[in-house]
């Protein structure tokens, strides 16, 4: 318990070192709501409140990136030396992916908390119950893909190159999930990409309880690009949830499992990242 | 004395290379042992499969009576070590690389304070405890990894070229900080060089050359067995003094009345110089070094 807390504490105090990265998570969450905002008024119809379907998007969109890249960030402990010291340590490798894990997911949770602070001043509402309700759905998305970040991490075999590569892929599918644009005002033959997009449906979870979508007819749903009709087969936010927990659990075992195994010597380093 | 470090025909290959060949050693508790060799010689491999960072392809390690991969757990809290390459992490104090140091290794907390200030007290760090190492020079890192290494009370304590591009003052402060833990703590100092000289202040030191140990005994029995003084003599007579050598059949070179002779004991050199003291304008004894037994026994200069 002693090393996940110590690792737990010192991801914390890295992160709250770099504050030129802090800032500039924000300022793009920022830019995002700022240009969206006008495709959402140009391009929604029938969504009944734009920004907020906007904003709720880009606060899980936060979260995501967030928790992807910091628990990818252990590469960058690779690349600097520090891993040797973890490994040669009298701590478990569970405990080190437990404390990896822990600290990408509460940066993750602390940085879509301010986006939703931001969010309450430009119009997002929400009530103690849903806003708890709000609370546990990033922590569940957190640790979902801290728990992927850090299986890719383990499959690195180059520290500089892996991230962009990383990034280049994060990128698309970012776009590709409904959170910075409507799946609804996409053309139709995107939609296979969209459904096996992992992001579609942690953003549909997500938007739903920070929406309050609780009385919204299936009809209205699937208009608003929050519920999807795969073949017939109405995808609803609380199965979006599931698919979202079922990945989590996924790649939660596996990255543990991946981790124990896993030979850090041979990742080559070319030069160090700075950030 | 009790043997903390035993190795038993210990072989490491990568693929179809050879890294260690069949190496058996031990290590007495409390002494200060070191490998010798040129760079890829094998001593960096050692100490990473004693340190439970490498798998040994055969033979048995050991370290306190447990083996290095059935008891890894065990054999790490026995253990610090402080490798060739930094591996701290530089954004975090120096106090705070240490205290996570010993969160890692189970420190007691009451203690934790106490064991940092002196460890950083040791190399002579103190005053730079809440600085951020990403603000140290080069040599300041050394010294605090060297603390860090040490702060949970290693029983062995394993330098992997701990002084391999830093200047020589700061180099023998590093061994002075070094041999006072050793004796303070009665810790067992594990090092490799492939700077001679360094190794004299070892109590036992293997010389190791394409993975295999070619030599293993203490520095001093090595020059002895080795090595015999040289005197560099410069003299007024240096015919009389030509023919006295060859006539004893003792070996020398000679250039512009500057001789080289390899007297062998302390007793022969005094008995020459003594001899020749009318004609003697000057002369030194070059004692042998490791690096004479290294060529003595390889044939050839340490490669560096």
């Amino acid at each position: 318990m002693r090393a996940i807390k110590a690792i737990l504490l010192r991801n914390l105090t890295a992160f709250s070192r770099d504050k030129m990265r802090f800032f500039f998570t924000l300022f793009m969450s920022g830019f995002f709501l700022f240009i969206f905002s006008f495709v959402m008024k140009a391009a929604a119809t029938g969504i009944a409140a734009p920004m907020s379907y906007l904003i709720s998007g880009i606060i899980i969109m936060t979260v995501f990136q967030s928790a992807l890249n910091n628990s990818m960030n252990i590469i960058e402990d690779v690349a600097s030396g520090f891993m040797k010291e973890i490994m040669v340590a009298p701590i478990a490798r569970w405990q080190i992916s437990l404390g990896q894990i822990a600290s990408a997911t509460v940066i993750s949770v602390l940085q879509g908390m301010l986006i939703v602070i931001i969010g309450f001043f430009i119009g997002l509402k929400l009530d103690l119950f849903h806003f708890i309700e709000v609370a546990a759905v990033m922590v569940v998305v957190g640790i979902t893909f801290a728990s992927i970040g850090l299986y890719l991490a383990t499959l690195s075999k180059n520290s500089s190159t892996f991230q962009v590569i990383i990034s280049v892929i994060a990128m698309p599918l970012t776009f590709l999930s409904g959170a910075y644009i409507p799946t609804t005002v996409l053309p139709s033959f995107l939609s296979p990409v969209i459904y096996l997009n992992p992001l579609t449906y942690t953003t549909s979870a997500f938007r739903s309880v920070a929406l309050e979508t609780d009385g919204m007819t299936e009809a209205a749903m699937l208009h608003n690009g929050i519920a999807f009709d795969i073949g017939g087969f109405i995808v609803t936010p609380h199965i979006a949830l599931t698919i979202v927990v079922l990945i989590g659990i996924l790649f939660f075992s596996l990255c543990v499992q991946r981790f124990n195994r896993a030979d850090f010597s041979q990742v080559k380093v070319f030069h160090r990242r700075h950030r | 004395m009790s043997k903390i470090i035993e190795v038993h025909n210990f072989t490491k290959t990568y693929g179809d290379q050879v890294a260690v060949n069949n190496i058996s050693f031990d290590v007495d508790e409390g002494s200060v042992f070191a490998f010798l060799g040129p760079n890829g010689a094998g001593k960096t491999t050692t100490i990473n499969t004693l340190c439970t960072i490498l798998e040994k392809t055969s033979g048995s390690l050991k370290i306190a009576g447990h083996d290095v991969n059935a008891d890894q757990a065990k054999v790490r809290r026995d253990i610090g070590i402080v490798f060739q390459e930094s591996t701290l992490d530089s954004n975090l104090t120096v106090e705070e690389n240490l205290a996570l140091h010993c969160d890692f290794y189970n420190v007691p907390k009451v203690e934790v304070q106490d064991r940092i200030g002196f460890a950083l007290d040791l190399v002579g760090l103190l005053d730079w405890q809440k600085a951020m190492v990403k603000s140290l020079s080069g040599g300041m890192k050394r010294r605090v990894e060297i603390a860090r290494g040490l702060v949970h009370f290693p029983k062995v304590l394993f330098l992997d070229e701990p002084t391999t591009g830093l200047d020589p003052q700061t180099r023998a402060n590093i061994w002075d900080y070094i041999c006072t833990v050793q004796r303070q703590k009665n810790m067992t100092i594990f090092m490799t060089t492939h700077y001679m000289d360094e190794a004299e202040i070892c109590d036992k030191v293997a010389i190791i050359d394409h993975g295999e140990i070619v030599a293993f005994d203490t520095p001093s029995h090595l020059k002895r067995m080795h090595t015999s003084d040289i005197v560099k003599i410069k003299t007024s007579d240096g015919i009389g003094l030509q023919e006295y050598l060859r006539k004893n059949e003792i070996a020398f070179s000679e250039k512009d009345n500057v001789f080289m002779v390899q007297s062998g004991s302390i007793t022969a050199t005094l008995d020459l110089l003594s001899r020749w003291k009318d004609s003697i304008i000057d002369f030194e004894v070059h004692k042998g070094t490791l690096n004479d037994v290294f060529i003595a026994i390889t044939g050839k200069e340490i490669r560096k």
